[in-house]
């Protein structure tokens, strides 16, 4: 009998993290992964792990040979979300390995990535296949001459302050990031041919990659601010990923340390980098950014239900519910820019929804003088946010015979020669008929 | 035709009133001549009537009780809605499952005469407490309308020269290849029905002519409207029966009846033709229509400078007169035609029809037209498969035709002529010849018989019954011209009368042999010879169709060449993008331009038309040879014609198009190749012939390593003849 | 047509072909004046419509037919009662007025039905 409350109490707290784990109506990512070369980096990245345990997320260390890993049992999912700290695992433990990986993205779960130099060609493999292509050169880093960050020694200039943000506050919060973020790595371009990628901490136009310690005998094949340094994707499936060329970024030493750009007066007592972590961090897990569309539907103007098909010229309106996820609750999300098509081959009606300030937002439009089979499309694809992909299909039919025009005008006359003709057709049997 | 109306009523009173006053006995058993040939008419009518019906169900017989082919199979659709929704909504059926993303209105876009027909045939079985599926009545649709086609032939014929020739007529018909190759049982198609009205027109219009009767015209003005709300070939009659009219102003045959018969068919006809919504108003705009209209109006100007004629009783005043309406007139009608051209309110011919003019048209401008293969120029062959001996008995026909001219010979005549010149254009339109050839060479064959049997008799000839084909009314002018005196005359007469009945035999043995072998088949099922003489059926398409009515979502889009369109929407329940309603160039050109690009353009195309499934036909495992691959260059040229980045000579070698390693490298990974072949370079299909080897056009194929990056393959049938694909949805990470 | 009379010469020849004409038609029966009448008349309304469709467009096409049309055929369908019923037309000597009258009716009926049936 001791043992019931303790066991309800057991089963509780399970509902509980199971029931608080990643889904659809509460979208923040709950248990993550993270992998490990090295137990130590546990504690030299505590600050960052920390923050997010204190934001109320599981974390599983597990080293990256830990022969136990696993990310699924019986077809679920364990982790909502994965972070390899794993710049020279060559392969992990257990049986994951690049497919796994591709595949936890593939269902909608979140991964952070960070290299450095000499990356593995396991990590190297994942990020190719989100469309992140670090230097090939295994011992390349990102140099700088012009904007490193100015220490007491003069070194190679590796160490860069970088303070080329993506301009979007829902990836970096709404508080501007003052001070540059400290990078020491490898560099990565992103695939001109995959449009879901997106740069978010980009290198100084003087940056180039190499290898420091050897001497640049031909061009280098990444240079300028084409040189992304993290890097953001958002896979179609709303699977958030990041790329950091560097380790280091995340640890309590660059937290920590103030910093100054070369050729900058400025000195900051602290560097950018756990600003740009944290806020970074609340995206990737779906703390910020994350919409939702309910409710959609339409109707004739002045009816509520929904028809199965509208006829060519009918007035019609067409609402949305659309909140996005603060962290805890869906909150209204209040734009200005969502729009709707009409769409049959190409958008027939093209509208800016007009919005009540409550999530709701609503076009009425006519139906085009066409007929054929309809969609409503809503493609509200903002940098940084969930994108939102509607599409409703519904046929729209021609006038039945009933439904044209009648008694026209114009016709009358034509009305009246018929009629006429077949009274004259009535006289005339009539005077045929008692003429003889 | 003097002869004509006589003996109608000297037959028609005479049976009836003896047969009702007649009380049973032995001695009144025994019926007059006259009745006993009428006996043996009716009863030959009768036999003709169930033959007509019976030698049609083969496929029935041989397969089961199916609808055949493509168009049949919108037929049965919409004949489907028709009795499930009634008539309104067929009329305003808006279909936005066919045409994907344009939608259909399938109410305003067909004839639905036999749709309702066969719906009419349905209510009333079903009114009568016969439970039957809709499916038997629309398969036995076809022979029904074929017997009744018989009764129509006998009355023709009986119209155009007498009774027998109308009896040998209706035999003729019953069992002539060229008509039984579309209205076996499960052809559900407009023709079947179509000809029944083709022939009930010309032989109320020739009665209305020969009588100059109101009532008959006004009949044979509900027959075209029948024949317009059934069938696309109604532009036949309305270009023939003017030309018909114009031929006889012009040949000095113009009379009083010919006007009454013409101006109410044409007037009441037209007026019932445009309720069809298809139809609409092509009557008054469409270049087809205008010969109609035209004489129409020149007949009125010819009725009314009789008239004038008659009442002036002055040729010189008439002249005058002439000369004065005549120059208005031209002036008039010159300006009226070039404003109306000018104006565009007058369209154009259409494409089918400059064909049938002239038969090298299409192959130039349309390759939509010429890709169908029974829109062809028709082969030698072929005429003799579908006539046979009507091939030779047709000039003989004629010959008797021009010997005894009539209003309604020439009528016949006209319309034996111009259908076979037709027939020569286009293969389809042998089925518009053959009730004419049908009818002249039961002319042909009529009188001969009769000659023959007259000699044979001897000089008893003017009161003579003759049994069997030949009747009554003798020629007195061909008898007497009979000469008596010719040694062996009857033996010969004998002999070359066995001699008819021997090539007739021939014919009846091969319009049986022809229709079980030829024409039953439904091509939805295949049927072969297998190893040891076996028969193998290959049910592949029906197991396709059904594969994709159960294994995927309601709203999937399938792309397909458009000859299945009908078939997937009708068995597979599913959306198509294209069909065999050719309506709309660009988007068969766009589904044929997907086909013939590679891969990833054609992955483009699919994704901007929300395609789901792509199915193709293959024939390469079991020779089956007209599959995909084989109507490939087609889809090139009709892609080619709106998209000119698709060359025809691409795809060829040197003009040769193969599909083996001396193919065109753009052939050999264009997205139909690699969908027809995915994965057949792994099977060896014949024992002895490397793996790979394509069985349809007796090659091994050129690229065996066929990788898809944006499709996958979904389902394959037993026999691999069709093979669907499913479009992948793009990357998640891409 | 391009004999070289005056124009005169050719008012003359009108004049005398009208006169000859309206003594010829004068001795045509009463029963056949009431067909010309009533052709007159369908003939009039009908180049009325077309001369204000004329002048509107042909919009309601369709009216525009039936009213046409309705015209045109009851035209045409008198003068085939007036040939059937003309004692001259040797042709039709078997076909009674009654009969020829009975079928001018159920043209009319069915012409005016299609009629009304296109009309909207």
């Amino acid at each position: 009998m001791a043992k019931s409350p303790i066991f309800i109490l057991f089963s509780l707290i399970i509902t509980f993290t199971v029931t608080n784990s990643f889904s659809i109506e509460n979208p923040t990512d709950r248990r993550i992964l993270v992998l490990l070369d090295d137990l130590a980096l546990k504690s030299s990245h505590s600050i960052f792990f920390n923050s997010l345990e204190s934001r109320g997320f599981d974390l599983d260390f597990k080293l990256s040979d830990d022969p136990k890993i696993a990310l699924q049992r019986y077809g679920q999912y364990l982790y909502d979300a994965l972070i390899l700290f794993t710049p020279n695992s060559e392969r992990f433990g257990g049986n994951l390995d690049v497919a796994g990986i591709l595949e936890f993205v593939d269902s909608g779960k979140d991964l952070i990535v960070a290299a450095d130099s000499s990356a593995s060609d396991l990590i190297r493999n994942v990020a190719a296949e989100c469309g992140v292509d670090f230097d090939e050169d295994p011992s390349a880093m990102v140099i700088d001459h012009g904007s490193y960050a100015v220490s007491g020694t003069e070194g190679d200039h590796t160490l860069i302050a970088a303070d080329d943000f993506v301009q979007a506050d829902v990836l970096l919060g709404n508080t501007k990031i003052e001070a540059p973020v400290l990078f020491k790595g490898i560099g990565h371009s992103v695939n001109p041919a995959n449009s879901l990628v997106l740069k978010v901490l980009s290198a100084s136009p003087s940056a180039y990659s190499a290898n420091p310690k050897s001497k640049l005998s031909s061009p280098p094949s990444l240079s300028g601010s084409s040189i992304s340094l993290v890097s953001v994707v958002q896979a179609r499936n709303n699977a958030r990923v990041v790329f950091s060329g560097s380790l280091d970024l995340f640890s309590n030493k660059f937290f920590k340390s103030p910093v100054q750009k070369a050729g900058s007066s400025n000195k900051y007592e602290k560097s950018g980098n756990q600003q740009f972590v944290t806020e970074l961090s609340k995206w990737v897990f779906h703390e910020r950014g994350h919409l939702k569309a309910v409710n959609v539907r339409h109707h004739r103007v002045g009816e509520t239900e929904e028809p199965a098909i509208y006829r060519i010229n009918d007035d019609l309106e067409y609402l949305v519910e659309i909140y996005e996820w603060s962290g805890s609750s869906w909150e209204p999300y209040v734009a200005n820019d969502v729009q709707v098509q009409f769409y049959m081959m190409s958008p027939y009606v093209l509208k800016t929804m007009s919005s009540d300030k409550k999530g709701l937002y609503l076009a009425s439009f006519k139906v085009p003088d066409v007929y054929g089979v309809f969609q409503f499309k809503v493609e509200y694809q903002r940098l940084g946010y969930t994108s939102l992909s509607l599409a409703k299909q519904i046929p729209v039919r021609p006038f039945r015979h009933n439904e044209y025009e009648r008694f026209i005008p114009t016709a009358f006359p034509y009305y009246g020669a018929s009629f006429s003709t077949m009274a004259g057709f009535l006289i005339f049997s009539f005077v045929y008929l008692y003429s003889k | 035709m003097v002869g004509k109306p006589d003996t109608n009523k000297t037959h028609q009173p005479d049976p009836t009133t003896t047969l009702k006053t007649s009380p049973f006995s032995l001695k009144t058993l025994k019926l007059k001549t006259k009745q006993q040939e009428l006996l043996i008419r009716i009863t030959i009518l009768l036999l003709v009537y169930i033959l007509a019906f019976i030698t049609r169900l083969f496929s029935v017989l041989r397969y089961e009780s199916m609808i055949h082919e493509f168009d049949p199979y919108f037929n049965y659709r919409t004949t489907l809605y028709l009795t499930e929704n009634g008539f309104y909504e067929f009329w305003n059926w808006f279909d936005s499952e066919s045409w994907y993303p344009l939608g259909r209105i399938i109410g305003g876009t067909l004839y639905p005469g036999l749709m309702v027909t066969a719906a009419v045939i349905y209510w009333g079985l079903k009114f009568l407490r016969f439970a039957v599926h809709i499916r038997e009545v629309c398969v036995l649709t076809a022979p029904f309308f074929a017997s009744n086609t018989t009764i129509v032939a006998y009355f023709f014929g009986k119209e155009v020269w007498d009774s027998g020739a109308g009896l040998v007529a209706a035999i003729l018909i019953a069992i002539c290849p060229g008509y039984i190759s579309r209205s076996v049982a499960g052809s559900y198609d407009n023709e079947g029905v179509a000809i029944f009205a083709l022939l009930l027109t010309f032989y109320l219009f020739v009665k209305a002519v020969n009588t100059g009767s109101l009532a008959w015209s006004l009949a044979s003005a509900f027959g075209y409207f029948y024949m317009v709300s059934a069938w696309g070939g109604y532009v036949f009659i309305i270009n023939l029966i003017p030309l018909y009219v114009l031929v006889l102003l012009i040949t000095g045959r113009y009379s009083m009846r010919l006007y009454v018969a013409y101006n109410c068919m044409y007037i009441v006809g037209m007026l019932l033709a445009m309720q069809i919504r298809f139809v609409g108003f092509q009557h008054v705009q469409s270049g087809e229509h205008m010969a109609a209209m035209g004489v129409f109006f020149l007949i009125q100007v010819f009725y009314f400078l009789v008239w004038v004629k008659h009442m002036l009783n002055d040729t010189t005043k008439f002249q005058a007169f002439l000369r004065i309406s005549v120059t208005s007139a031209v002036a008039v009608g010159a300006i009226a035609l070039g404003l109306g051209t000018a104006s565009g309110y007058i369209s154009p011919w259409t494409g089918r029809f400059y064909s049938l003019l002239d038969p090298t048209y299409a192959k130039d401008h349309i390759p939509i037209i010429a890709s169908v293969s029974e829109h062809q120029p028709t082969a030698w062959s072929s005429f003799m498969f579908d006539f046979h001996i009507l091939l030779f008995l047709f000039p003989a026909g004629l010959y008797f035709c021009f010997k005894r001219l009539s209003d309604a010979t020439i009528f016949i005549v006209m319309y034996g002529l111009t259908s076979m010149y037709f027939a020569g254009v286009m293969v389809r339109l042998i089925l518009v010849a053959t009730p004419a050839v049908c009818l002249i060479s039961a002319i042909a064959v009529s009188a001969t018989i009769k000659n023959l049997t007259q000699v044979i008799r001897g000089k008893t000839g003017q009161t003579v019954s003759a049994k069997g084909t030949s009747s009554t009314k003798g020629l007195s002018k061909q008898q007497a011209s009979l000469d008596q005196s010719i040694p062996f005359l009857k033996n010969g007469a004998t002999v070359l009368l066995f001699g008819a009945f021997y090539l007739l035999s021939r014919y009846a043995i091969h319009c049986t042999w022809v229709t079980s072998e030829a024409y039953s088949s439904p091509s939805i099922v295949l049927a072969a010879r297998g190893a040891h003489g076996q028969r193998v059926i290959f049910d592949d398409y029906r197991e396709a169709y059904f594969w994709l009515r159960q294994n995927t979502p309601q709203d999937a889009k399938v792309m397909s060449w458009w000859d299945y369109g009908y078939q997937i929407t009708a068995m597979g329940n599913r959306t198509v993008i294209v069909d065999n309603n050719t309506w709309n160039n660009t988007h068969i050109a766009t589904v044929g331009r997907a086909m013939s690009s590679y891969e990833d353009e054609a992955y483009d195309i699919m994704r901007s038309l929300d395609v789901d499934y792509v199915l193709v036909v293959f024939g390469g495992v079991t020779g089956y040879s007209s599959d995909d691959i084989n109507k490939f260059l087609w889809m090139v040229r009709i892609g080619g014609g709106v998209f000119p980045v698709i060359k025809e000579p691409d795809y060829l070698v040197n003009g040769e198009y193969r599909v083996d390693k001396g193919a065109a490298p753009k052939m050999l990974n264009c997205l139909m190749y690699k969908l027809c072949y995915y994965r057949f370079g792994e099977l060896t299909t014949e024992y002895g012939k490397p793996p790979g080897y394509d069985r349809a056009r007796g090659v091994e194929i050129g690229n065996k390593d066929v990788k898809l990056e944006y499709l996958e393959e979904a389902f394959t049938t037993s026999n691999w003849i069709v093979r669907i694909y499913k479009v992948k949805p793009p990357g998640n990470r891409w | 047509m391009v004999k070289p009379s005056s124009s005169a010469a050719t008012k003359d020849d009108a004049r005398a072909l009208i006169h000859s004409l309206r003594s010829a038609y004068s001795a045509t029966p009463t029963n056949l004046k009431i067909i010309d009448l009533y052709v007159v008349f369908a003939v009039s309304t009908a180049l009325i419509q077309v001369a204000y469709m004329a002048i509107v467009g042909s919009f309601p096409f369709n009216s525009f037919l039936s009213g046409v049309l309705s015209c045109v055929g009851t035209a045409v369908l008198a003068v085939c009662l007036r040939i059937q019923v003309n004692k001259e037309n040797k042709e039709f000597k078997d076909l009674p007025p009654e009969r020829a009258f009975a079928d001018f009716v159920l043209c009319n009926l069915v012409l005016h039905l299609v009629i009304m049936n296109f009309l909207g």
